[in-house]
């Protein structure tokens, strides 16, 4: 499998990496100049056409949406999330989704305040993302209480856990006061949290993409 | 037996379309919005989110509509398999549908849920223009890949009934949507409403005889769409 990354360190193609990482696949770095404009580039729109990274080119094309590749390396490896065939592929795709279509888009609606209704909407458009963070991040724990299932373990690595891991380290990091999260509040995922990230790929993650020991759970460390 | 837990006009029709279209066997399980159905333990049970659609398997139930599309295609063939080479193009595109195009969509349906009320006009127009950008990247990749976005397929369908609501909500906004100036997907409207179960499930959840190529407000039987 011959695979290249569009990449900048803590963008969203750091959750590829991190599963890149852990699935053990080489792969080469194109290492994107966000602030040069190079995902506006004609080129860059041929590998990617929303101009968003990650993008990953494959020997099948390029494909681009986080979720979209995680759930590809998925089904191309047989590891890190159940497969087709797994009783358990329906409720992991369910999440998978969830995780992609209302945490991560509340989690930008956070960072990118300005982009719902203009600047001058910004702080209510960061309250209202807030309200909606926790609330999902609760939904995580509780189906975590209730469901401990495989996919999103402290037990099993997965992209689910990367993924996450690294939504969280943003939602820690990123907002002005008031906002933000507290990973104690989540007990559960913190443990899940805690475990992906001192696997030794995604310490060797970490470590090239400047993201401190803990990038998960205390990413501020 | 499959149990499809809808509301008339919500992403659940985007399931029934492929399941209809497939010819795969299923029941319905009205979610009365009308009586706050979709917030009962019962359903929570079903999707703590409370989102609908729900699809109840033998392996439990799947919600989110991509997920459940995506489970669909991989058990009964609607898709590329894993492996294929079509299938990052499946996957990107169904992902750009449901993280960004329902996601943006959702939010001119919902702006209260997003900016204050003296914002909504300003978000309307912002996000209209955002959704505009995303039907043209959907009109070139339906226009590339057009087995992929074919009628009744997971990708076509999801498509189609984001252009149905775009033309028809806000109800009480201003008109920011028109079909005509995306070809390939008002070709592949077409082509779905040529299709024998359109008008049954048309009829079903009250979207008028012509439900994409020209969308009026729905009358369901049963149920609300709100």
């Amino acid at each position: 499998m011959t695979l290249t990354l569009h990449h900048a360190p803590d963008f969203a193609s750091t959750i590829v990496r991190f599963a890149l990482e852990e699935l053990e696949l080489p792969h080469t770095l194109a290492l994107a100049d966000i602030d040069g404009g190079a995902l506006a580039s004609p080129e860059y729109r041929r590998v990617n056409p929303v101009g968003l990274i990650p993008a990953l080119e494959t020997e099948d094309g390029p494909i681009f949406e986080t979720a979209a590749i995680l759930l590809w390396l998925v089904d191309r490896t047989g590891r890190l999330g159940p497969g087709p065939t797994d009783p358990d592929r329906g409720a992991f795709l369910s999440w998978l989704f969830f995780t992609s279509n209302a945490l991560h888009q509340a989690a930008l609606a956070m960072f990118y305040p300005h982009r719902p209704a203009g600047e001058a909407n910004s702080a209510a458009a960061q309250a209202a993302a807030q309200e909606q963070i926790t609330a999902r991040l609760g939904l995580i724990e509780a189906m975590l209480a209730t469901q401990s299932p495989r996919w999103l373990s402290p037990d099993h690595p997965g992209v689910l856990g990367y993924y996450i891991g690294v939504l969280v380290r943003w939602l820690i990091l990123l907002p002005p006061a008031p906002f933000g999260i507290r990973i104690d509040d989540f007990p559960r995922l913190n443990a899940v949290l805690a475990a992906h990230e001192a696997r030794p790929a995604a310490l060797r993650v970490a470590a090239s993409d400047g993201l401190g020991p803990t990038p998960f759970t205390n990413p501020g460390n | 037996m499959y149990v499809l837990h809808y509301a008339p006009d919500n992403a659940s029709l985007i399931v029934r379309l492929v399941l209809d279209g497939a010819g795969i066997p299923y029941e319905t399980a009205l979610v009365d919005r009308r009586l706050r159905q979709q917030d009962s333990a019962a359903f929570r049970a079903l999707n703590p989110t409370g989102l609908i659609p729900v699809l109840s398997t033998p392996a439990g139930p799947i919600s989110e509509t991509g997920a459940i599309l995506v489970w669909l295609a991989d058990t009964h063939q609607l898709g590329p398999a894993p492996g294929h080479p079509d299938r990052p193009v499946f996957l990107k595109w169904m992902f750009f549908l449901s993280n960004t195009a329902h996601a943006d969509l959702r939010t001119v349906f919902y702006p209260h849920q997003y900016a204050p009320a003296e914002a909504h006009r300003a978000h309307v127009e912002i996000m209209s223009a955002r959704m505009l950008r995303h039907f043209a990247l959907l009109e070139t990749a339906a226009l590339q890949h057009p087995g992929l976005f074919a009628a009744a397929t997971p990708l076509g369908a999801y498509v189609l009934v984001l252009t149905r609501w775009a033309a028809l909500y806000p109800e009480d906004g201003p008109r920011w949507f028109d079909l005509a100036h995306y070809p390939t997907l008002e070709a592949l409207a077409r082509a779905q409403e040529g299709r024998v179960e359109t008008p049954v499930i048309a009829r079903a959840e009250g979207l008028g005889a012509q439900p994409f190529t020209r969308p009026e407000q729905p009358n369901p039987p049963e149920g609300s769409v709100l």
